[in-house]
């Protein structure tokens, strides 16, 4: 498997293992991924209130739940701010 | 140390540059090198220059011929969307949901 290949292996998977193989994330199962997965380059992960805030941004349908789409509406708007704020210092990060 | 997830994302921005040389963006050939290179084993047309063609369509939101960061996202997203569905079926087949 190539890089590319098993980073879109992660994203899908850090998704199913976090909603146990349900189609959606619950408000606990999202506030465990945000915190456990993404503390390294978002803020205020471990507050509840503004993990649910995030949430309820991504949550197009307002039912509550984080949808496989809806995560990866996070992952694209966190890919393209972490790819901007390097692009700024270093373009040559390979 | 940075979580797995954020490793993929790390080596996404990383493979995309690799291939975007120093004007940051994707042009034809540099999609079709990158979908030869690191897609070949998910995409088994990637060989096809119709389907190179058909996927910068898609991916060249703002129609300037380039394949942006921003753009790149998208086939990824794709990528995810196909890798889930596949791994559902698959759950399913085995008769383990």
């Amino acid at each position: 498997m190539t890089d590319m290949e098993a980073a879109i292996k992660t994203v899908v998977t850090t998704f199913i293992s976090s909603s146990k193989g349900k189609d959606n994330l619950d408000k606990k199962g999202f506030q465990k991924l945000v915190s456990k997965q993404l503390g390294g380059i978002m803020e205020d992960t471990n507050s509840s209130s503004a993990v649910e805030e995030l949430k309820r941004g991504l949550d197009e349908n307002n039912d509550g739940k984080v949808s496989f789409q809806e995560y990866l509406s996070l992952i694209g708007y966190v890919a393209n701010s972490l790819s901007q704020s390097k692009c700024g210092t270093n373009a040559d990060a390979s | 140390m940075p979580s797995e997830l954020e490793g993929a994302m790390e080596s996404l921005i990383k493979v995309f540059h690799r291939y975007a040389s120093k004007d940051g963006v994707l042009c034809r050939r540099e999609l079709r090198e990158l979908m030869e290179n690191e897609l070949s084993n998910f995409l088994r047309s990637q060989k096809d220059p119709a389907a190179v063609d058909k996927i910068m369509k898609d991916l060249d939101t703002n129609g300037d011929g380039k394949v942006d960061f921003e753009e790149f996202v998208s086939l990824v997203v794709g990528l995810s969307i196909a890798c889930e569905q596949c791994y559902q079926i698959h759950l399913k087949k085995t008769g383990k949901k």
